[in-house]
Parts: C-alpha cells; sequence; structure tokens
C-alpha cells in the first residue's frame, strides 16, 4: 500500500522523462526530418559523426570548456568562501554581490556582455578603442571566441558555487578550525588540512555536476556566437539543435544527444560510486 | 421597467447577442512569427479589423509566436494540433510538409478566387509540389545594393556598373577610410548567406545557379568556385570592415551607411524600413540600385520570405482561404507596403491599381516596380534561403565563414556544399525550381 505514494512521482519521471530520453535514444537510429515518416537507419548517424569534423571540434571545446569550469570557478569560490570566513565582517553582502550575476537570465545577461561590453560599436571595448586602447572583440576570433563565451558563463556562475562552498565551511566544526590554529598552523594549513577535508563531499558533488553541466552548456554560445565564427565555438549541444531545427536532421541530433547523455552517465556513475564509498566509511 | 432593470436587460442581451455570433462565427487561428508592438498594431488596424469588417462570419485569431514560430509549427503539424492558416518560413519547409499530408492543395481555391491569374505565375509554379498547388508566398524580396548617395556626391564616385567597376569603388572607399560594406552577422549568421547568394548569381550568374539547383552541373563547377573565391577576396580586401562579427545584420549596417561610415550596403529589400529612418536621421540621400554582375546587367536574385497554406486538419479550411484572398488584394498591398516596407512584398502580377502613401522612400517604389517586371520577364537570380534544402543551406552559411576565416578553400567548400545537396535533393527536399 504505501508503494502507492510514490505512483505520482513515477508517473511524473516516467512521462517527462523516461519516454522522451526513450524516443531520443530510439530516433538516433533514424533518419527523419521531423515532417515525414521516420526510417530507421541503424548505426548510420553515429557513424555520420565519427567523420564529421564539426561534431568533433564540437567535443574538443565541451571538453576544454569543462576543464575550464571544473578549475577556474572552483578555485575562484573556494578562495572567496574562504576568504569570508576568515573575515566574517561583510560576509553577508559580498555573498549577495558575488550571487547577483546568478539571478540574472542568462539571455540578459548574454546580451549586456554582447551589447555593452565585448561590442566595438556600442560596448566598453569600443569605448577603449576610441581612447587608444586597442580591444579586440573576442568573440569574432577563432582563436578566442570558445574563452570569450567561457568569460561569461564564468562571471555568472563562480558566485554559485561561492555561496555553496561558504554554507559548506560553516558546517565545519569551529573546534578543528580552533584546534588548529592553537597549534599554530597556518592559514593555507587551515585549510588544506582541516576545511577543505570538511568540504570534500560538496566539492565532489560540484564538480561532478560540473561536468554533466559542462556538456549541456548551450544559452550562452546560442546566444553570443551561434557556434560561430567558423565553428569555432560549436558545442555539442548548439550542433544538435542546429542539426535538428536548421539542418531538419532529427536522428543526427539525437546521436549527438546520446553522445552529451553518455558524458553525463559517466559522471553519475562516478558520482554514485564515489557517494557509496563514503556511506562504506 | 425600471431604468435600472432596463439597463440591466440591454448589457444581458448585447452580452448574449456577442456570445451567440462568437458560437457561430468559424475561428480560424494564424500564428504569426515576430512582431514589434508597432508591428502587431499594423496588422491588427489593415488585417483583423478590415477582415472582420468583411467577414462578420469569421473570427480570425492572429496568434504571435515569436522567432522559433518555425521549431512549434513543426511540432505542432506533426501533432495535427497546428493553425489552420500555416505560416512557414519559406518553399523549403513546404516540400516535406505536402509529402507528409499536413497541407490542403489549394488549387480549388486558386480557381475560385482567380490566384491563378492575379499572382505571378513564378510564385504559384514555387508553392507546387508534384504538380498541387500547396503554398503561396506572402512576400518576394531580392538582394541590391544600397548607397549613400550624398556621400557619392561629395566624393565625386558614380554607381558601380559592373563587378569590376563596384571593386574599383570599393578600393576607394578603403583608401578613404570608409567601409565599403555595411554588413554584420553577429545577432543572425544567416546573413552570411545574403552575400554568398549575391556572389553566385552575381559573378557565377543565374543561368549556373538554375542548372546546379536542378541537378545538371555540381556545385563544384568552375564558375561556382570563381564566384566564392571572388567573395572570399572582398572580405580579404576588407570590403565587409573589421567589425562584421560584432554587428548586427539589422539596424547598425543601415546606420553605418546613413552616417557615411560606410559607403554601400548589400542586403535585400527588407532593409528598406532601416533605411528610411537611419536616412532621415542623418539627413543624406539613399541609393538602391542592383548588385552588379560580371557581365555588367544587375542580377535580382529571387527570395520568398515566408508561406501561406492550410493545414489539412482544419475545420474551416475555407474561412482560412479568405484570409488568404484578403491578403492577396491590391486594397492590402498599398496601406501595409507604405506602413511596413519590404515585408508585405505580396506577388500580385498587376500593381497598376495599388497606392501607396507619399511619405514612402521613392527607391523603393522604383526597387520594387523594377522586381516584379524582372520576375514577369524571367530575368531574376536565386537566394539560397529560398531554393536550397535546409542541410545544404545550413552547411552554406556556416561554411562560407570557414572561407573567410582560411579554414577551408572555396573548393573544398563547395565539394561538401555539392555533397549535402545531393544527398538532400535524392530525399526529395529541394523546392520546386521555376524553369527559366
Amino acid at each position: 500500500m504505501h508503494s502507492l505514494y510514490v505512483l505520482p512521482t513515477l508517473i511524473i519521471n516516467v512521462t517527462i522523462i523516461a519516454i522522451p530520453a526513450l524516443l531520443t535514444v530510439t530516433l538516433a537510429f533514424f533518419q527523419w526530418d521531423g515532417i515525414s515518416a521516420p526510417e530507421f537507419v541503424g548505426l548510420e548517424n553515429f557513424e555520420d559523426l565519427w567523420y564529421d569534423r564539426v561534431f568533433w571540434t564540437a567535443l574538443t571545446n565541451n571538453l576544454i570548456w569543462t576543464l575550464i569550469f571544473l578549475t577556474v570557478p572552483v578555485a575562484m569560490g573556494l578562495l572567496a568562501a574562504t576568504m569570508m570566513l576568515v573575515a566574517r565582517r561583510g560576509s553577508t553582502f559580498f555573498q549577495v554581490v558575488y550571487f547577483l550575476p546568478v539571478i540574472i537570465a542568462t539571455a540578459i545577461t548574454a546580451r549586456i556582455w554582447q551589447g555593452m561590453i565585448y561590442s566595438p560599436v556600442t560596448g566598453i571595448n569600443g569605448l577603449l578603442d576610441r581612447y587608444g586602447l586597442e580591444m579586440a572583440n573576442p568573440l569574432t576570433q577563432t582563436a578566442t571566441a570558445l574563452y570569450g563565451i567561457a568569460v561569461v558563463d564564468l562571471w555568472h556562475w563562480w558566485g554559485f558555487l561561492c555561496v555553496i562552498f561558504f554554507a559548506a565551511l560553516r558546517q565545519v566544526p569551529a573546534e578543528q578550525v580552533e584546534a588548529a590554529r592553537v597549534e599554530g598552523a597556518t592559514f593555507w594549513q587551515v585549510l588544506r588540512y582541516v576545511l577543505l577535508p570538511g568540504i570534500r563531499p560538496t566539492i565532489t558533488l560540484m564538480l561532478i555536476m560540473t561536468v554533466i553541466w559542462s556538456f549541456l552548456v548551450f544559452d550562452f554560445v546560442f546566444i553570443l556566437t551561434q557556434g560561430g565564427p567558423a565553428y569555432s565555438s560549436e558545442v555539442l549541444s548548439t550542433l544538435a539543435y542546429r542539426s535538428a531545427f536548421y539542418d531538419l536532421a532529427v536522428g543526427k541530433a539525437a546521436a549527438v544527444s546520446v553522445v552529451i547523455s553518455l558524458f553525463g552517465l559517466c559522471a553519475t556513475v562516478f558520482y554514485i560510486r564515489a557517494q557509496a564509498r563514503e556511506f562504506e566509511e | 421597467m425600471t431604468r435600472l432593470n432596463l439597463r440591466n436587460t440591454t448589457i444581458a442581451a448585447t452580452v448574449l447577442m456577442s456570445l451567440a455570433g462568437q458560437a457561430t462565427a468559424q475561428e480560424v487561428v494564424w500564428w504569426y512569427e515576430q512582431a514589434t508592438p508597432d508591428q502587431q498594431e499594423l496588422i491588427t488596424t489593415l488585417i483583423e479589423d478590415p477582415f472582420a469588417a468583411a467577414n462578420p462570419d469569421v473570427d480570425l485569431v492572429i496568434d504571435y509566436r515569436g522567432n522559433e514560430l518555425d521549431k512549434q509549427l513543426r511540432v505542432a503539424m506533426l501533432s495535427g494540433s497546428g493553425p489552420d492558416l500555416v505560416y512557414t518560413p519559406g518553399p523549403s519547409y513546404v516540400a516535406p510538409m505536402a509529402q507528409a499530408g499536413q497541407l490542403m492543395p489549394l488549387d480549388d481555391y486558386a480557381a475560385e478566387y482567380g490566384w491563378n491569374d492575379s499572382i505571378l505565375p513564378v510564385f504559384l509554379e514555387m508553392g507546387r509540389y508534384d504538380g498541387t498547388l500547396y503554398a503561396l508566398p506572402k512576400t518576394y524580396e531580392t538582394l541590391g545594393l544600397y548607397y549613400n548617395a550624398s556621400l557619392f556626391e561629395e566624393n565625386g564616385w558614380e554607381v558601380p556598373g559592373s563587378v569590376e567597376e563596384m571593386e574599383t569603388l570599393a578600393g576607394e572607399m578603403l583608401a578613404a577610410g570608409i567601409v565599403p560594406f555595411a554588413a554584420g552577422n553577429s545577432d543572425w549568421r544567416g546573413a552570411n548567406e545574403w552575400f554568398v547568394s549575391l556572389a553566385l548569381n552575381s559573378v557565377a550568374g543565374p543561368d549556373k545557379v538554375y542548372q546546379a539547383l536542378t541537378g545538371e552541373i555540381p556545385w563544384t563547377d568552375p564558375a561556382f568556385v570563381e564566384a566564392i573565391q571572388a567573395l572570399e577576396g572582398w572580405w580579404d580586401a576588407g570590403y565587409f570592415g573589421d567589425d562584421y562579427f560584432s554587428i548586427n545584420s539589422d539596424d547598425q549596417p543601415a546606420a553605418m551607411l546613413a552616417n557615411g561610415d560606410a559607403g554601400m550596403m548589400p542586403s535585400g529589400t527588407w532593409a528598406f524600413q532601416n533605411v528610411a529612418i537611419f536616412f532621415a536621421e542623418s539627413e543624406a540621400e539613399p541609393g538602391f540600385t542592383g548588385f552588379p554582375s560580371a557581365e555588367g546587367d544587375p542580377v535580382f536574385p529571387l527570395g520568398v520570405g515566408s508561406t501561406f497554406s492550410i493545414a489539412q486538419t482544419s475545420d474551416n479550411p475555407d474561412s482560412a482561404a479568405k484570409v488568404i484572398d484578403f491578403i492577396f488584394s491590391p486594397d492590402f498591398y498599398g496601406p501595409m507596403n507604405s506602413a511596413w516596407q519590404g515585408e508585405w512584398n505580396i506577388p500580385l502580377a498587376d500593381l497598376s491599381g495599388v497606392t501607396m502613401a507619399e511619405d514612402v522612400l521613392p527607391i523603393f517604389t522604383n526597387a520594387m516596380a523594377t522586381l516584379a517586371s524582372s520576375v514577369d520577364q524571367g530575368n531574376y537570380g536565386y537566394t539560397t534561403w529560398t531554393f536550397l534544402p535546409p542541410a545544404t543551406n545550413s552547411l552554406l552559411i556556416n561554411g562560407i565563414e570557414e572561407v573567410w576565416l582560411d579554414r577551408t578553400t572555396a573548393e573544398q567548400f563547395l565539394e561538401e556544399i555539392d555533397a549535402e545537396f545531393r544527398e538532400e535533393m535524392a530525399d526529395g527536399k529541394v523546392p520546386a525550381i521555376p524553369a527559366r
């Protein structure tokens, strides 16, 4: 009888997650323009991806993106959270300031950076340029487009990690920190031997979620560059979107989505195993 | 009966009558794309209100669905829950929808309303699939060369009559610190194909493009290689300026041209609205000419912005046909094109009955008249967004950036285009190509 309590959640999960997910996996084996009847093609979509240089560019960009977001915002967030923990004064104010970009809609953040900062016509870059400081728009160069987008997402994202880490750090028993200080530990030693081990589960969770979110990145890329110039900032999700809605190749888009999900699945398996290990300990 | 009772009774009767009216009126739903509040106001005053007055038995409901209309439409049509009046982004969408049985044949309506005579034949041909009429284009457009006539006069420049003259002029502009082509794509990467369409039609020529579209010659033909290399040369020479990827494709190029920061603007007839606004502000004189060809005569690549069809699942197809017929009339053409230029260039065969407002730019009226007569005489080129199948077109938009940025060559680019085109042609995805 008690099992009936899970029924509503189960129905919601099956309807909005399991069925669309299964349909996507199924469509990856079909050729379909989204209008006429799908045609079964076996592994052809995956084979096409293997020989598609844009797919490899997108995958590489996703890996670069993941590396950036596993390091830069995590380091920034940890450092700022620790500083707030040490100097408690004004920590609430800084939490609000750091968190503010997180609550701004991504589309607005992207448009602000595109028009008011990067643009040589209407942005700060243009203003500096007129004062003789030559500033190129990073979104327009193939070598820098991806990093230009990453900067915008970092600005938007790192405050979230900072607030999460700060909340976790506050749960570390104060006696441990006090004891370390009495023993003469430096700031870095307290951080290395007391604080970081104390919030390890939080860091692990954030790192794993970062891997999953990095493979799902779409909004900033699509608004700022649409994957260009010359595919230089293409990521898997923009490739899937373009395939489905511009090329009318829904099967190929589904195959790309399956690849994205595989990376997310790996990260999830890793997380579940890490959690299981912690329980055992 | 007291005065209060009388008033209440009157109100109740009015409400009941209006409800009864609504119940008997046949509802026609039309999903429209993105429109600004001013544009929505024009649609209300020039379509909804006069249509309702002329057709009290039809309740026309226009639903603004934003920029993603095409995606919403495809999903809705698939599930049979789409609008009655199907407004697609172009002929390339019509073929697969007709193939899937989602659209209603319009031949009977064409006969009933006389569309076969009132609409330019080439556009009727473009709306056919397997010989059956499924769509009518809402607007047709062309690409041309806008220029700052005041700037030209100031510098003693002549309007270029050939590609060679245009290149010489662009060189002079560069030497004078003026960007030759006002252009950008930061908001819409699709803008790239305007320039590819111009290069293909003006350098390779419409006949070659027609042959390639019908599969007679490959896209790797030397004529196309020359065209893409010419476009690459314009890019390398700096015709598009340093900020092409930073500025948008909409108002910023028009502002650059009006301010004299740029001398010319290769763009479509949809840009007339912005040209009118910014040239009025700068008090300069705008000019418009056909894009010069290698031979000398200007080329007008023909494009269709959107199309009208009726859904196979529509409950009120006759009423939906009435809406289409209302739009395809000279009485609608004049006021709408006077207020909203470039978006409602309905392909009427006879524009003699059309009256335009006095404040409309003469270059707009002239351009539209020239285009109509060129199309009527079969003297037109082909825009890629109208005549290429979707995946080939998408490849062309992104691939040309690779050519510009030296990540691939013109030959390799065209090889990829050709391979994709052959595949889509085999799948029956190439839109109807009117015979030359």
